[in-house]
């Protein structure tokens, strides 16, 4: 468990530094359990700071997010750090990024977190819906401790987890400057028993699972832009000369929009379940990325975003790289 | 004003007594939204709000201006559609409508849309239980509003009280004349007292008067740096907000046949403002939220006198990182003072 004294005070100490410009946390949200990243800039902003089971957001996504305005005449860049609070997930996407040459480690101080799982707010407002007051939640032992307005309830954790917390594997950091708190037991048992699931279907059921979800698609890539992996400058779905993928939302282009991009995720996807939590019309997008994670699993041996010393799977070759399934 | 009731069980009669191509909301892969009823969709009126606005159903996502083939020299124009009935439009989302109407009938009528508009009869559903986020209150709303609505339905258990609130709304009744009853007194007291019990459940509230005014001085405020750090610039909250109407038009070919069309388009989007010439005088997520509230908040009300924002709570309820347009505009009056 992170001590929230500890983080807050590690966090004064890191934006005291002078090569450091700003620390990504999170913070409470303005209502309820939602929380929002933020950007801590001053020392005192510092107590702002949280770290429990409502740090959902993948704060990596912000390493690759920021739209940075062209330097006027004569100013030198900022080159400062950016520091960033990690979770195992996070961490994950910040080595696949540095894998990739996506970020420089030179330019970030990572601060991590050892997450016993965050929440599934879809199932926890649920739960305990209309609630205003922000809510604090802690992790206990197996179980989830809300202090409600009414009174503290206890939850048990496989009621109120996100999925991919229960299915984790690598809860703990993969890299950090600091690492706060004890490391974490894993619990996931990488079966993918939900991917199992939907492959133990005929293709004409698969299909129609997915035509239904893809037919509500409203293409506001939010499940894009929330990718700590999706990075492109220049994106080949905002291509308009020649258009790749049609803006027209249907069940064609969409499924064209989601299947592209899990293809481009294979062996990539750090599993940290932001498309399929931001999604506004829940279409369960990990499905898609674990296909793909099991395929490159069992394949290659390979699992992005645990060694930064690895090379990227698609541009590397190993002479005993599997070919029995290549026709 | 006329008040009539009718019994749960003819609704489905006064329905199909209207002969009429009926919308309501239905379940689309995991989402309520305004989609045709067929019968084998039921329908539920039993539901909070849709996640996607009937703003869906006139103004689509995609809609297609005209079609074309090549060597033809005619093009193919779409009609205003069939006669249409919107069944259980929330209050907020008809009101979205009336505001939605200024935009499309202002410098030059949009004939797609006003075609749509003059073929829809909307029957709204008055809110008895009001969600987490809703603020309508506070925008000149309510549970109960009429406005954009022909017909009000609000749910008093066995039956539902029908107010005629326009002319379409009078036909409506007339072509399903058999299965009306005419309201007693009592329930009609009690529907009034349903309304006011559900304006008093909503919990977020705030001030918007002289918001118009401060947005512009607060242009260059540390504010919208602020506000906006955490956004993904994705667009989740334009595309589900009932009174947002960009669109983009956009040529979709296919061997020797086309279309030109429009597409929902989102200012929260980098290339919404991108020129030819790669300047972009909106670059950075700043900018385009800076723009959002000052548009809903400030600009449509110096154009059409009136707020574009109906406190339907969906950007707040969807947003994946709490950006929260009630907090923005709390930050706004703040700053202002």
């Amino acid at each position: 468990m992170v001590d929230l004294e500890k983080l807050r005070t590690v966090a004064r100490e890191t934006i005291s530094r002078d090569d450091v410009k700003y620390l990504i946390g999170w913070r409470q949200g303005t209502y309820g359990f939602r929380v929002s990243p933020c950007f801590i800039k001053e020392p005192g902003e510092a107590e702002q700071l949280i770290f429990s089971p409502l740090c959902t957001n993948n704060l990596a996504s912000y390493l690759i997010v920021m739209e940075k305005l062209p330097l006027p005449r004569g100013e030198q860049p900022d080159t400062r750090k950016v520091a960033v609070m990690v979770k195992g997930c996070d961490s994950r996407a910040v080595v696949q990024q540095l894998i990739e040459q996506g970020t420089k480690r030179e330019e970030l101080y990572i601060i991590g977190c050892p997450c016993e799982g965050v929440l599934d707010l879809k199932k926890v407002e649920a739960k305990f819906p209309h609630i205003l007051d922000p809510v604090t939640v802690q992790w206990g032992k197996d179980k989830i401790i809300f202090q409600l307005p009414e009174g503290v309830e206890e939850v048990p954790r496989e009621e109120v987890l996100a999925q991919k917390c229960l299915d984790c594997r690598d809860p703990n950091p993969v890299i950090a400057d600091i690492t706060l708190g004890e490391g974490v037991q894993a619990w996931g048992n990488g079966e993918y028993q939900d991917v199992q699931e939907l492959e133990a279907k005929g293709a004409e059921e698969r299909w129609s699972f997915w035509e239904d979800k893809f037919n509500s698609c409203i293409r506001c890539y939010s499940c894009r832009n929330v990718c700590p992996m999706c990075y492109c400058k220049d994106c080949v779905l905002d291509r308009l000369n020649p258009s790749w993928v049609y803006r027209s939302s249907n069940v064609s282009e969409n499924t064209a929009f989601h299947l592209s991009r899990a293809f481009h995720l294979a062996g990539r996807c750090v599993e940290c379940g932001e498309c399929e939590r931001v999604c506004p019309v829940d279409i369960p997008l990990m499905k898609l990325n674990k296909k793909l994670a099991k395929e490159v699993e069992e394949k290659y041996g390979y699992r992005p975003g645990l060694d930064p010393e690895a090379k990227p799977l698609q541009s590397s070759y190993r002479p005993d790289d599997k070919e029995d399934f290549i026709l | 004003m006329e008040r009539m009731k009718i019994g749960k069980e003819k609704f489905g009669d006064f329905l199909t007594a209207l002969d009429k191509q009926l919308y309501a909301p239905q379940k689309v892969g995991e989402t309520l939204r305004f989609v045709p009823v067929t019968p084998e969709n039921k329908l539920d009126l039993e539901f909070s709000n849709t996640t996607v606005p009937p703003k869906s159903v006139l103004f689509p996502q995609v809609e297609t201006l005209y079609q074309y083939e090549l060597g033809k020299t005619d093009l193919n124009l779409p009609d205003g559609g069939e006669e249409r009935v919107l069944v259980g439009v929330r209050p907020c989302d008809a009101r979205a409508m009336a505001i939605v109407d200024n935009l499309f009938s202002w410098d030059i009528d949009d004939p797609y849309y006003l075609a749509k508009r003059e073929k829809t009869t909307v029957i709204g559903l008055a809110c008895s239980e009001p969600g987490m986020n809703c603020f309508c209150t506070s925008v000149g709303g309510g549970p109960a509003s009429t406005e954009g609505l022909d017909l009000l339905l609000t749910d008093l258990g066995e039956v539902f009280l029908l107010q005629s609130l326009t002319e379409k709304g009078k036909r409506l009744c007339q072509e399903a004349e058999g299965t009306l009853e005419q309201a007693t007194e009592e329930e009609v007291t009690s529907a009034e007292k349903l309304h006011q019990e559900a304006a008093g459940k909503i919990v977020r509230n705030i001030d918007t008067g002289g918001i118009s005014e401060k947005l512009p001085e607060l242009w260059d405020s540390s504010l919208w740096q602020d506000v906006s750090e955490a956004c993904l610039g994705c667009g989740t909250c334009t595309f589900l907000c009932p009174t947002c109407h960009c669109f983009d038009i956009q040529d979709e070919a296919e061997g020797l046949e086309g279309r030109r069309c429009r597409v929902w388009d989102s200012c929260m989007f980098s290339e919404y403002t991108l020129h030819a010439s790669g300047h972009n005088p909106r670059p950075t997520r700043r900018e385009r939220t800076r723009n959002r509230v000052n548009h809903k908040y400030s600009y449509f009300v110096t154009k059409f006198e009136r707020t574009a924002c109906v406190g339907c709570g969906r950007c707040i309820n969807l947003c994946p990182v709490n950006i929260d347009i009630l907090n923005i505009l709390a930050e706004v009056i703040k700053e202002a003072i």
